[in-house]
């Protein structure tokens, strides 16, 4: 239950969000030229399939790895190791700059929460980030596999709700997501030729305080709210497989944002007191470009109120839960907000579900 | 109704029940959208499906009239027809 108005007092601030994607880059027209021949083997008609690679308005990824090093990752177990080894690698890199501009060193920090949908670890990646940055031995970890895109969002809120409790402490909100370790090369199946056009890597990780933890500031976590869609299974997931992730994946998700999301923003925001006109500044997560549509659509948008979420698209591709944290990073660092701005947050996934988090300046 | 229009028929039948997990029965006076239950990403898989089957290409403009799964057969046909490589030479 959230209640807190925009001048309540317990409500944590973001100090910072840490942003970085991985050295390979490849063109989608690059990728394109990669699968074709992959594609031929069982498809005939391939100019449909580029233009499913092109539509998706992406113009291209970041990869953890070499283009021509994922012929050679066959199994789970390969896919999983380069996962651990780069997901790790690439975490300690966006938490090293996120505290550096918060002002903070690892000593600082009381609770990790590590999210991430596209590998799985034990000891999961923010104790093996611990060995490497020397977080303290009271160090709480709560790792969270498996809300995929809404984790960015649904991680911060719950980083928020904890630092409501503890109002003096520090939390990290860790993404990464390497989405290209995911790939079922062999899956010709037309969800899974999209979503390899859609996805990309990167990690972020945002810098939470609580009310009172010294030298605080920042937009401040006012609200949040989760929301669940009834029988909605199949909109979006992995079947779990002996070689991995394989990807579930339903053209129904623009239609559950243009049926919902009104309703549920419209809702959330009257328990705050506030209207979708009280927003200055929205925070979407890059879905795909059917899903802005339906943000834009549903919620009468102006024409570049998502501008950053579609920037963020065309430049590096869906990121999954790192993606809303990329474009919330950049809303803190470009956008000249004025003191008692509001801003909200909103990301989808699997569930299928929502979460919305209010900000104010 | 023609050989060659059965079995794109049970074609479509094929990929509706393993790719597109329609549980129900398709039967030629089905309507795609409203009885299949099809949306864009659905529709582009039968496509697809018929495409790497019979070996032809379908278009946007080919999809301006096709409403039921018999439109749809009728114009596998036509296009089957229409290509240089006889149906006798497709594979699966």
């Amino acid at each position: 239950m959230h209640s807190a108005s925009g001048q309540d007092s317990s409500a944590p601030f973001i100090r910072s969000v840490g942003r970085a994607l991985p050295p390979h880059y490849a063109s989608q027209e690059q990728l394109i030229a990669a699968f074709r021949e992959l594609w031929a083997r069982r498809h005939f008609n391939l100019e449909r399939l580029e233009d499913l690679h092109r539509n998706v308005q992406v113009g291209g990824r970041y990869l953890a790895m070499p283009i021509e090093a994922y012929p050679a990752l066959v199994t789970f177990q390969q896919r999983n190791d380069a996962w651990i080894r780069e997901a790790t690698a690439l975490s300690e890199v966006v938490v090293r700059q996120a505290l550096e501009q918060a002002g903070l060193v690892p000593a600082d920090v009381d609770h990790v929460f590590f999210v991430t949908v596209t590998g799985i670890a034990t000891p999961s990646i923010e104790a093996r980030l611990a060995n490497r940055l020397r977080f303290r031995e009271d160090l709480k970890r709560t790792p969270i596999f498996g809300l995929g895109c809404v984790a960015g969002a649904a991680g911060l809120a719950r980083a928020a709700d904890y630092l409501r409790a503890f109002p003096t402490h520090t939390a990290l909100v860790v993404s990464a997501e390497l989405c290209s370790l995911t790939l079922q090369r062999e899956d010709l199946s037309i969800p899974n030729i999209i979503a390899s056009g859609l996805f990309g890597d990167g990690a972020a990780c945002a810098v939470l305080r609580g009310a009172n933890a010294p030298g605080a500031k920042g937009p401040r976590v006012v609200a949040s709210r989760s929301v669940f869609y009834p029988d909605s299974e199949r909109i979006m997931g992995w079947d779990v497989v002996d070689s991995g992730f394989k990807v579930v994946l339903s053209a129904k998700v623009p239609q559950l944002v243009k049926d919902h999301i009104q309703g549920n923003v419209d809702g959330f925001l009257a328990t705050q007191g506030l209207k979708r006109g009280d927003i200055r500044h929205w925070v979407a997560h890059t879905g795909g470009p059917k899903v802005l549509e339906s943000f834009e659509e549903a919620l009468e948008l102006d024409k570049d109120a998502l501008a950053r979420s579609w920037a963020s698209l065309r430049e590096v591709g869906n990121l999954s839960s790192a993606s809303v944290l990329f474009v919330l990073g950049e809303t803190l660092e470009q956008v000249a907000a004025k003191p008692g701005d509001y801003g909200l947050m909103m990301a989808m996934g699997p569930g299928f579900c929502a979460e919305m988090v209010l900000l104010r300046w | 109704m023609a050989e060659l229009e059965l079995e794109v028929v049970a074609e479509i039948r094929r990929i509706a029940a393993d790719e597109l997990e329609w549980k129900g029965v398709v039967e030629p006076q089905h309507d795609l959208v409203r009885d299949l239950q099809l949306d864009s990403l659905g529709l582009t898989v039968l496509a697809v499906g018929l495409e790497n089957r019979f070996r032809i290409r379908l278009s946007e403009e080919d999809a301006q009239g096709v409403r039921t799964v018999s439109d749809l057969a009728k114009l596998v046909v036509r296009r089957v027809a229409s290509t240089a490589r006889p149906p006798t030479e497709v594979r699966s």
